[in-house]
C-alpha cells in the first residue's frame, strides 16, 4: 500500500526551497555538482544553461522526497519507492506544457501527459527500499505510479508510461 | 378453484425461483466478467512480447557495443558497460518481476534464464573492475555472450509461447464465461418474457374479475334495493354499514341518517336491548351465537317512531377481508301476526260454539228426555187403570204425540251424534229375516190403519245369520217401512231381502252384499223430488194423513247410517204406482249365537228379584218402581246416592238401578262407595239410569264400576232384558247376544200387552179360583185390549170379569173360552 509519511514535510521543504530560489533567481537553476542523472528540456521556466535543466541526485532530493509503497509487475513483492513527485518537479522547473516526452538510457521513449502529474500521482523514484537504484536495477530514475492505490494505475498505458532508466525529459505544449 | 390457484401459485413460485437463480448466476458471472475485465484492464502483460523481444534487442545492442569496442584501439567501454547494465536490468526484471512469475515455473524458461543470469553475474566483477582488465577481458565477454545467445532465444520463444497460450486460455475462459452469461441471459429473458405474459394474463384476469365484481356488486345492490325484506349490514360493534330501501320503509329511517350509528339504540326495542347488548358482547368475545346462523327467529323490532312491531329475523356473519360483518334480513310480520291472531280468535270462537252446541245437546238430551220419560211412563201406567173409552183415546193420543216428540228429539240427537263422529259401528250377530219380521210386526197396526198389507220374503238363497250393526239397520228399516206405510193407502208394502255378490273377505268370515228393497204401491215420488228425499229437513206435502208433520230428518239419518256402514241407499219411483227404496250393505256371514233367545220381543221373564232403585226424580222413581212391581219384583227405593249406599249396606239386592245425576251423592260416587265398601252388594250388578245416552257417557259409567246402562225413558222391554241378563241363573253363565231393543215405547206397551194377555190365558188355563184376582186381571187386560184395537177381546174379558165377580164357574169357563177365541182371532195389536 502506498503511504505518504513525509508528504507534509516535503511540501514544507519545497515551499522553503522555492522561496529561497525565487529570492536568488527566478530563471536559473544551480549548477549540478554530482553526475547529471536527468536532463529536462522544452517548455520550462527554470534552466541552468542552454535552455535545459540538468539535475543531479542531490538537486532532485532537494526538491522534496515522496514515498510510494506498492507492488509492481516488474518486481517481486511490495517495495518502498522514494523519489521526487512529478508534479513537484514540474512546478520546481516552472514547466508549462501538456505532455512530457520521456526517454530512457536504452532509448525507450514514452509520452506522459502533464495531467498525470497530480498530488498522490507518479514520482521519479531514485531509491527502492531505501537503496539508490543503479542502472542495473532500473536506475537512476524510474517513473513509478502508485499502482496499488487504484486500478486506474494498473492499465497497460500506465505500465507503458512507467519508464525506467529515465534520463531525459522534454516538456511540450 | 383453490386447486388451480395452488397450481398457479406453485408455477409462479417455480418461475420466480428460476428467475432468481438466473439472476444470481448472472450476478456471479458478471462478477466473474468484471474480474476478468479487471484482469484485462490491469494488463498484467505490459506487452510481454515487447519485453521479451526487447531483451533480445538489448542483448544485440550489448553485442554490438562489444564488437565496436573490440574493433577500436581505444575501446568505448562506457558504452559497453551501459549496454551491459541495460541488459542486466532487463534480465533481472524477467527473473524477479511478478509479471513473469508464471513463466519462471516452466523449465524451458527457467533453465535458460538461470544460465543467462549466471553468465551475467559472472561478468559483473569484470565489468565493474578496472578498465584495463575490462579491455583485456573483452574476448572472454565475447565468448560468454555467444553461449547466452541461444539461451536468450529459447527464453524469448518459450516465454512468447507461454503467454500466447495463457492469453488463449484467458480468451477461452472469457468466451466461456460470456457464453454462459449469454445463455443465462437468454434463459432469464425467456423467464422474464413468461413472467411478463403471466403478469399480463393476471392483469387481464384481474381486470375481468374487476368487471365481474362490479357487475355482481350492481346485481347485489339491485337485489338489496328491491328486496321486500329489510337488509342491514353492521360490524361487530353493531354500527350500521348498510341499510337498504326496504329497511328505510320498515324502520322509517333515512339510510344516510343511520349509517355509522349503533343498531342497538335504533331498532332494538327497550325490553330487548339488554339481551341484544349481551349477545353482541358475547359474539365479540367469540362465544356462543344464539341468533346468528340459526335461521328465522321471531322477535320484536322498533321503528323510528318508537312503535314496536313483530318481525322475523335471520342473521349471518361474513368476513370481508379481516373484518367480520353481520348481515341481518328482517321482515315485518305485523300484518301476518294480526291475521294469525284473528284466525286463532275465530277458531277459538268456533270451537267454543261447537262446545256450546255439544253442551246444549247434552243438556237437551237430559232436560227433554227426562220429563218426557215421566210423561210417557205415566201415560203407560194410566192406560193400565180403568178408563172410559174416551179417556182411553185421549191417553192414547197423548202417548202417540209423546212418542212422536221423543222420536223427533232422538232424530235430532242421532244427527248431532253422527255429525260429531261420536257413534261407532257396533256389529252384532242377527238373523235378518227375524229382524225384518220384528219390524213388520211393530208396524202392523200402523199398516192396518192405512189398510196396507205387509210382507217380506227372501229372493234367492236365504242367509240365516249375519254380522251387522243391527240397531242402525233396524232404525233405517223402521224409517223406510214407516214411510212406505205412511204414503200408501190400501196397498202392499213388501220387503225383499237378497244375498248379493260376495264382498272381499278381509275379516276372516265370508262377506256379501245384502240387498234390501222396500216396495210400496203408494203415491210415489215425483222425479224432481227423488234426488232430494235423502237430504235433511225434506218433508213431503202428504203428511196430513197422520196429522203430524215429520222432522224431515228420517231419510237423512238413514242415508248417513247406511253410508257409515259402507253401503248405499237409493230410491226409484213412479208417481201413482209406487216407490222402491233400496239399500245395499256389506255384511259378514256369522255362526248362529249359542243362545237362541227370542229376539226383539223381550227376554224370558225372570223370577221375582229384589231390586234397589236409586232415583231422585219422584215421577221417574214412581214410574220405574211401578214398572218393576208390575214385573213382579220387590223394589226398595232410595232418593239419592247416600241413601242408596246406606240401603246397600243393609240388604243384599239382586240388582241396583242407579240414577247418575242426584243431589247429595251422585250415582257414580255411590257406585264407587258400594264397590269399595264391605257391604253385601259390593259385587251386585249396578245398572246406570241416565238420560245422557251419548256413547262416551256410557263408557264413563262402565269405567266408573257400573255393570250396564239403561237410557231414559225407561222401557219395560229393556228393563226386563237387563233384569234377565243380570238376575237369571242361566244368564249369569252365558251372556245372550245383545237383544234388539225397539226404541219405541208403544212397541214396549204392545209387547207388555201381548205378554200379559198370554200370561192371563195361561193362568186361566190352570182353573184358578181366586175370583177377585181373575176379575182384576181381566179388567186390566180389557182396558188394554180396547187401546190396542181388540174390541172383541175386550168384551169377552169384561164377561170374564163379570163371571168372576159373580163367582160363577160355568159362566166364567164360557167367557174364558170366548175370550180365548177372540184373542186367537185378534190381529196384531195396533193403536186405534
Amino acid at each position: 500500500m502506498m503511504t505518504f509519511p513525509n508528504l507534509h514535510v516535503a511540501s514544507a521543504a519545497l515551499a522553503l526551497t522555492i522561496a529561497l530560489a525565487g529570492a536568488a533567481s527566478a530563471e536559473h537553476l544551480p549548477e549540478p555538482h554530482g553526475p547529471v542523472i536527468l536532463t529536462v528540456e522544452g517548455a520550462i521556466a527554470r534552466t541552468n544553461g542552454e535552455g535545459r535543466a540538468r539535475l543531479d541526485l542531490q538537486m532532485l532530493r532537494d526538491i522534496g522526497e515522496t514515498t510510494i509503497t506498492t507492488d509492481t509487475i516488474w518486481t517481486a513483492g511490495t517495495s518502498e519507492f522514494t523519489g521526487v513527485a512529478l508534479d513537484d518537479l514540474l512546478e520546481y522547473l516552472g514547466a508549462e506544457g501538456e505532455e512530457i516526452d520521456a526517454r530512457a538510457i536504452n532509448d525507450y521513449a514514452v509520452t506522459v501527459p502533464v495531467a498525470d502529474a497530480v498530488e498522490g500521482g507518479p514520482i521519479l523514484a531514485y531509491a527502492m527500499d531505501g537503496k539508490t537504484m543503479s542502472r542495473r536495477d532500473k536506475g537512476p530514475l524510474w517513473l513509478i505510479y502508485p499502482y496499488a492505490s487504484s486500478s486506474t494505475y494498473r492499465t497497460e498505458v500506465i505500465y507503458a508510461r512507467s519508464i525506467w532508466q529515465l534520463d531525459r525529459m522534454t516538456v511540450r505544449d | 378453484m383453490s386447486r388451480r390457484n395452488r397450481f398457479r401459485q406453485g408455477g409462479r413460485a417455480i418461475f420466480f425461483g428460476v428467475a432468481l437463480v438466473c439472476m444470481v448466476a448472472i450476478g456471479f458471472l458478471a462478477v466473474e466478467i468484471v474480474r476478468e475485465l479487471r484482469l484485462l484492464n490491469s494488463a498484467n502483460s505490459d506487452n510481454v512480447q515487447w519485453t521479451l523481444s526487447q531483451a533480445e534487442v538489448e542483448f544485440l545492442e550489448m553485442r554490438h557495443a562489444l564488437d565496436t569496442a573490440r574493433r577500436q584501439s581505444e575501446p568505448d567501454l562506457d558504452r559497453l558497460i551501459e549496454e551491459f547494465d541495460i541488459f542486466y536490468s532487463r534480465i533481472s526484471t524477467l527473473d524477479s518481476g511478478a509479471l513473469y512469475e508464471s513463466l519462471r515455473d516452466i523449465p524451458e524458461f527457467a533453465d535458460p534464464m538461470q544460465r543467462i543470469r549466471q553468465t551475467l553475474d559472472d561478468l559483473v566483477p569484470l565489468i565493474d573492475g578496472p578498465r584495463a582488465d575490462l579491455a583485456a577481458g573483452l574476448p572472454r565477454i565475447e565468448s560468454a555472450l555467444a553461449e547466452s545467445r541461444a539461451d536468450l532465444r529459447d527464453l524469448a520463444t518459450s516465454g512468447l509461447y507461454h503467454f500466447a497460450r495463457q492469453s488463449d486460455s484467458q480468451r477461452i475462459s472469457v468466451a466461456v464465461t460470456l457464453s454462459r452469461l449469454g445463455l443465462l441471459t437468454a434463459v432469464l429473458v425467456m423467464v422474464l418474457v413468461f413472467l411478463l405474459r403471466h403478469a399480463q394474463n393476471a392483469s387481464r384476469q384481474t381486470e375481468r374479475r374487476g368487471h365481474e365484481l362490479a357487475a355482481a356488486y350492481t346485481r347485489l345492490n339491485t337485489i338489496l334495493d328491491t328486496s321486500l325484506d329489510a337488509v342491514l349490514v353492521a360490524d361487530l360493534r353493531g354500527d350500521i354499514q348498510q341499510f337498504n330501501p326496504a329497511a328505510e320503509r320498515i324502520f322509517k329511517y333515512d339510510a344516510q341518517q343511520v349509517i355509522g350509528r349503533n343498531i342497538g339504540g335504533l331498532i332494538v326495542p327497550d325490553h330487548l336491548r339488554d339481551a341484544h347488548e349481551a349477545g353482541m358482547a358475547r359474539m365479540r368475545a367469540g362465544g356462543e351465537r344464539r341468533v346468528i346462523g340459526r335461521g328465522r327467529v321471531r322477535l320484536d323490532a322498533m321503528r323510528s317512531t318508537g312503535e314496536v312491531f313483530p318481525a322475523e329475523l335471520a342473521l349471518e356473519t361474513a368476513h370481508t377481508g379481516s373484518e367480520e360483518i353481520i348481515i341481518g334480513f328482517l321482515r315485518d310480520i305485523s300484518h301476518r301476526v294480526t291475521s294469525e291472531n284473528e284466525l286463532v280468535e275465530a277458531r277459538d270462537k268456533a270451537l267454543a260454539g261447537e262446545k256450546a252446541k255439544a253442551d246444549f245437546l247434552a243438556m237437551m238430551t237430559h232436560e227433554i228426555r227426562t220429563p218426557l220419560n215421566g210423561v210417557l211412563g205415566n201415560l203407560s201406567l194410566l192406560e193400565e187403570t180403568t178408563l172410559t173409552p174416551v179417556q182411553s183415546r185421549y191417553v192414547h193420543n197423548m202417548a202417540v204425540s209423546g212418542k212422536l216428540l221423543m222420536s223427533h228429539v232422538d232424530a235430532v240427537l242421532d244427527i248431532a251424534r253422527f255429525e260429531s263422529g261420536a257413534t261407532g259401528l257396533r256389529a252384532e250377530v242377527v238373523d235378518p229375516g227375524r229382524l225384518v219380521q220384528d219390524i213388520l210386526d211393530s208396524q202392523t197396526s200402523a199398516a192396518e190403519a192405512n189398510g196396507n198389507r205387509l210382507h217380506w220374503a227372501w229372493t234367492g238363497p236365504v242367509a240365516d245369520w249375519i254380522r251387522v250393526d243391527a240397531s242402525r239397520l233396524q232404525q233405517v228399516l223402521v224409517n223406510l217401512v214407516g214411510n212406505a206405510i205412511k204414503f200408501t193407502r190400501n196397498g202392499d208394502v213388501q220387503v225383499e231381502l237378497e244375498q248379493g255378490e260376495p264382498v272381499d273377505p278381509t275379516g276372516g268370515e265370508p262377506g256379501f252384499w245384502l240387498d234390501i228393497r222396500i216396495i210400496d204401491t203408494g203415491v210415489g215420488i215425483a222425479e224432481a223430488d227423488l234426488d232430494r228425499v235423502f237430504e235433511d229437513f225434506q218433508t213431503s206435502g202428504c203428511t196430513q194423513d197422520q196429522g203430524l208433520p215429520g222432522t224431515g230428518l228420517g231419510l237423512g239419518i238413514a242415508r248417513r247410517f247406511v253410508q257409515a256402514m259402507g253401503g248405499e241407499i237409493g230410491a226409484e219411483s213412479t208417481p201413482g204406482e209406487g216407490s222402491v227404496f233400496w239399500l245395499r250393505l256389506p255384511v259378514r256371514a256369522a255362526q248362529p249365537p249359542r243362545s237362541k233367545g227370542r229376539v226383539g220381543t223381550g227376554a224370558s221373564p225372570a223370577g221375582p228379584r229384589s231390586i234397589l232403585l236409586v232415583e231422585d226424580n219422584e215421577i221417574n222413581l214412581q214410574l220405574a218402581r211401578d214398572m218393576l212391581r208390575l214385573m213382579g219384583h220387590g223394589v226398595s227405593v232410595a232418593r239419592n246416592g247416600q241413601e242408596g249406599v246406606a240401603a246397600a249396606e243393609v240388604h243384599r239386592f239382586d240388582l241396583i238401578l242407579m240414577d247418575i245425576r242426584m243431589p247429595v251423592m251422585d250415582g257414580l260416587a255411590a257406585t264407587r262407595a258400594i264397590r269399595e265398601g264391605q257391604g253385601p252388594n259390593r259385587d251386585a250388578p249396578i245398572v246406570a239410569l241416565s238420560a245422557n245416552v251419548l256413547p262416551q257417557a256410557k263408557d264413563r259409567f262402565i269405567a266408573g264400576g257400573m255393570s250396564d246402562f239403561l237410557g231414559k225413558p225407561l222401557m219395560k222391554e229393556e228393563l226386563s232384558q237387563v233384569i234377565a241378563r243380570f238376575c237369571s241363573d242361566a244368564a249369569r253363565e252365558e251372556v245372550p247376544p245383545p237383544a234388539l231393543a225397539l226404541d219405541d215405547p208403544l212397541a214396549a206397551l204392545k209387547a207388555r200387552y201381548l205378554e200379559e194377555t198370554h200370561a192371563l190365558f195361561d193362568w186361566l188355563a190352570t182353573k184358578p179360583e181366586a175370583w177377585t184376582e181373575i176379575a182384576d186381571r181381566a179388567h186390566r187386560i180389557a182396558g188394554s185390549a180396547a187401546a190396542f184395537g181388540h174390541p172383541d177381546l175386550r168384551m169377552a174379558l169384561l164377561s170374564v170379569e163379570t163371571a168372576a165377580e159373580a163367582e160363577d164357574a160355568q159362566a166364567l169357563a164360557l167367557a174364558v173360552d170366548e175370550a180365548r177365541q177372540a184373542w186367537e182371532a185378534a190381529p196384531a195389536p195396533c193403536v186405534a
